[in-house]
């Protein structure tokens, strides 16, 4: 069994087990941190948006981490909410509402950490929700597809697929925009299509109940669940009929 | 018996620019118009930069050691003869008392300088592992083959040797711990991917003496137990990737690489990675593209040393600090310990560049002054202007007033002042730099160079850039400095990597030491420095022009006028305020006043 340490986050003792995430340990004692480019659907997190910044006393020294991949490895004191993490969190906050002046999360996010004032000073991004957190890119790779990819560099980084145009890897399955915090990724759809990446996807239908499936890339299933089951249940009944 | 006579020819980046081969050529025909000669062996040699380059083409005679200076292919005659006779007057160094000088340590730019890493660079052809050999090359290595990995990781910590890429992480310490991994494989990766503005010690070392960096990568695989090695080596240093390649090739053509090390059971495999972006300098993001991935730097805590390439134990050294291992091995710790400060061992490559008479390549024991390097080997201010600040360290480092000058530089002593010594770039500036529009410059290129993956560098930078930008344009706002500040300490905390951690250097500093100019910048509407053509206005002083017109000739938009013996002025709705006049201006006439 891995070793455990007892931690103390703002003044609570929590159990942590030798190299588990302290944002983790966190959460399960209840304690929140925002945090931004993290999702339970992966166990590796991308550290990009920063929000989740906390600072830990170890061996009487202080130093402010990422909560989200900081590994514990020994005792030590987190203060989720010091003045010192609320002033740089504030900022960040403020920076991102910038940043993506479209997104209501970021808005309320600004506005719960008193961040809406006083950085009118900062030049918002004309229009726009992303907030470049990659959550998106790092869906696509699980998914295998590797469609879309951060591109370019510094200030002038986005999410793409490759020079913008339709990407043979894209399947239409909407991980991307399922994942994004800000909802920042436009897709459209009616009753035959699905829109998404400057590419149109044929919408299976199971044939049977006509419920949507996904797109015709996603996969060559016809039934939808529900009418698998069915279906397989019909054909228990017709096998074991006899019986 | 035949005297063996050489001919340097300095084929450094900038002496080539400066016509470099040319001159080798000119001096070879000249060589071969006048036949051979039996009692002399005499050859031609393209060297790595020896170091001043604005005074390039460099030619020295050995062994008499005569040194040219801004040497022309027409100038090979008399070259030639004056290896019997008398030297040419006219291609020496001239002190500022205007006397002439013929060896090379007369010139205080050299004499003052003392070369471990560069001791080669500009001796030897590159090129030879002969020349190299013959240097005392590889005699490090060879040692190290006699000794175990512990006994050489003990020669590099009493070195004292620290990390010279900027970070200023003890090189043994790195060694040991990576040593210290039973894993297979591990890497040892050489680090040339050196990136600031206006360095160029990483790539004259790889140009001027490629078998140190790759003699000082065998012997760190010996220490770690690494048998792949890779040099990331940016795509812009073309000659020195070729320079490095035809060392490896030599190199495993004559044993040194490959199976058997010098015939020993020790076996290393080196390759080049061609790369290069200013974020791949740092640690894992150069590991990251040497992977093939994006050049971003990983989110781990998680050292190198214990998963780095491939996620294998790897060390990462910068050239300079590769290119210090032979002689450490060669002549033992102690020795190279003698050299430096306390804390800062050795000696440290500068690139120094900007408003300074002699700029170049500079190698000096650590804890020299920064006065000493400006004044002393640099010759001082361009014009003797007053000096206002000295950039080190590349975008991550900061500006240092005069006040500082008298500190020793070393890894820790800038660090109090906010500033770093970095990987050695060091861009003077006189009273004509605007340090707004400098900490502007450099928030801009970190502005295209940052990888963008964190909110804190990229946006950071991206609204520091913008407050900048309103400043320097004449719309700045009271609050702006405070605001600027606010950005700087929050990315100081929360950037993914070192780089972000200290892209905001140069406004914290520049805020630091030149408060007072953002402050007129913002609440008086002027640049003192007559930099921001919105806040400045040019005029001139009647009693120290002397009508040469100079000024009126650079001017591109015919502002300037006036007639023979009469002061010259400038009219002011013409003028776009842009400094040409200034700059060429020999006797300071041209003022500057606030808009």
């Amino acid at each position: 069994m891995a070793k455990t340490y007892d931690i103390v986050i703002d003044g609570k003792t929590c159990s942590a087990e030798h190299g588990e995430y302290l944002w983790d340990v966190a959460k399960r004692n209840g304690i929140e941190i925002p945090a931004l480019c993290r999702s339970e659907a992966f166990p590796e997190h991308r550290a990009s948006c920063r929000v989740c910044i906390v600072e830990v006393v170890a061996r009487g020294r202080s130093k402010v981490v990422t909560s989200c991949v900081y590994p514990i490895e020994g005792e030590c004191e987190v203060h989720t909410n010091s003045p010192r993490i609320l002033q740089n969190r504030k900022v960040l906050i403020a920076l991102l509402a910038a940043r993506a002046p479209e997104s209501d999360l970021m808005a309320a996010m600004a506005s719960h950490m008193g961040a809406s004032e006083g950085y009118e000073r900062l030049e918002p991004l004309d229009a726009g929700k992303c907030i470049l957190c990659g959550l998106c890119v790092q869906a696509c790779e699980s998914m295998g597809t590797g469609a879309i990819s951060t591109v370019n560099r510094g200030v002038d980084k986005e999410i793409n697929t490759p020079y913008g145009a339709a990407s043979d890897d894209c399947i239409g399955c909407l991980s991307c925009a399922n994942v994004c915090p800000t909802d920042s990724i436009p897709f459209m759809e009616d009753s035959m299509t699905r829109t998404i990446w400057n590419q149109t996807f044929e919408l299976s239908r199971c044939k049977e109940c006509g419920r949507v499936l996904g797109t015709q890339q996603m996969s060559d299933v016809e039934l939808c669940d529900a009418c698998r089951r069915k279906a397989i249940a019909n054909e228990l009944a017709e096998t074991y009929r006899f019986v | 018996m035949t005297r063996t006579e050489r001919i340097l020819v300095c084929c450094g980046t900038g002496c080539i620019a400066n016509g470099a081969y040319e001159v080798a050529r000119a001096l070879e025909e000249q060589i071969a118009a006048q036949g051979a000669n039996a009692q002399v062996d005499l050859k031609v040699c393209r060297t790595g930069c020896s170091g001043e380059c604005e005074q390039g083409p460099l030619v020295r005679l050995m062994p008499r050691d005569t040194m040219y200076y801004k040497v022309k292919p027409a100038d090979a005659p008399v070259i030639i003869a004056s290896l019997e006779g008398d030297p040419v007057t006219k291609l020496l160094y001239r002190d500022e008392q205007g006397v002439r000088h013929e060896h090379q340590a007369d010139n205080p730019f050299y004499g003052l300088q003392h070369k471990v890493v560069l001791k080669d660079v500009g001796i030897i052809d590159p090129l030879s592992l002969k020349e190299y050999k013959a240097a005392g090359g590889y005699e490090g290595l060879a040692r190290a083959l006699t000794m175990t990995p512990d006994e050489i990781i003990d020669e590099v910590e009493k070195s004292g040797l620290r990390g010279k890429g900027g970070a200023g992480f003890p090189a043994g310490r790195k060694w040991r711990s990576a040593a210290s991994y039973d894993v297979w494989p591990k890497y040892i990766v050489c680090n040339g991917d050196e990136g600031d503005p206006g360095a160029f010690m990483d790539g004259s070392t790889m140009e001027g003496s490629p078998h140190a960096v790759i003699e000082g990568m065998i012997i760190g695989a010996l220490a770690i137990g690494a048998e792949t090695g890779v040099l990331y080596i940016r795509d812009e240093y073309a000659l020195a990737r070729e320079h490095i390649q035809r060392a490896i090739d030599d190199a495993y053509a004559a044993g040194i690489l490959g199976e058997h090390i010098m015939g020993s059971d020790h076996k290393l495999d080196l390759s080049i990675v061609r790369g290069g972006a200013f974020v791949c300098g740092e640690s894992t993001a150069l590991m990251n593209s040497i992977e093939g991935k994006v050049g971003e730097p990983r989110p781990k805590y998680i050292r190198s040393v214990q998963s780095g390439l491939f996620e294998k134990p790897t060390v990462l050294n910068n050239v300079e600090t590769l290119a210090s291992i032979p002689t450490i091995l060669a002549h033992g710790g102690e020795e190279y310990a003698k050299l430096g400060t306390e804390k800062s061992k050795g000696t440290k490559v500068f690139a120094m560049v900007g408003k300074v008479k002699h700029t170049g390549l500079v190698e000096v024991p650590m804890g020299t002054t920064l006065r000493t390097l400006i004044y002393d080997i640099g010759g001082g201010i361009i014009k003797d202007r007053p000096f206002k600040a000295i950039q080190t360290g590349g975008p991550s480092g900061g500006c240092i007033p005069e006040s500082l000058l008298d500190l020793p530089v070393g890894f820790d002593t800038l660090v109090e002042y906010g500033a770093m010594m970095g990987s050695g770039g060091m861009i003077v500036m006189d009273d004509c730099s605007c340090m707004v529009e400098v900490a502007r410059y450099y928030i801009d290129f970190l502005c295209e160079e940052s990888c963008g993956k964190c909110t804190p560098c990229r946006e950071g930078l991206r609204q520091m850039r913008y407050i900048l930008n309103e400043i320097c344009e004449g719309r700045g706002k009271e609050g702006d400095v405070e605001l600027l500040e606010e950005i700087g300490h929050m990315m100081q905390v929360a950037s993914l990597c070192a780089l972000g951690r200290t892209a905001p250097n140069p406004v914290l500093t520049t805020i630091k030491f030149f408060r007072e100019e953002y402050e007129e910048h913002i609440g008086e509407h002027r640049c003192p420095a007559g930099v921001c053509a919105a806040l400045t206005r040019f005029a001139i002083n009647p009693q120290a022009c002397k009508s040469c017109g100079m000024c009126a000739k650079a001017c591109p938009t015919e502002a300037i006028s006036g007639e023979r013996k009469q002061p010259y002025s400038i009219e002011p709705a013409a003028c776009i305020a842009c400094g040409s006049c200034r700059e060429v201006c020999n006797f300071n006439a041209v003022l500057t006043e606030g808009r």
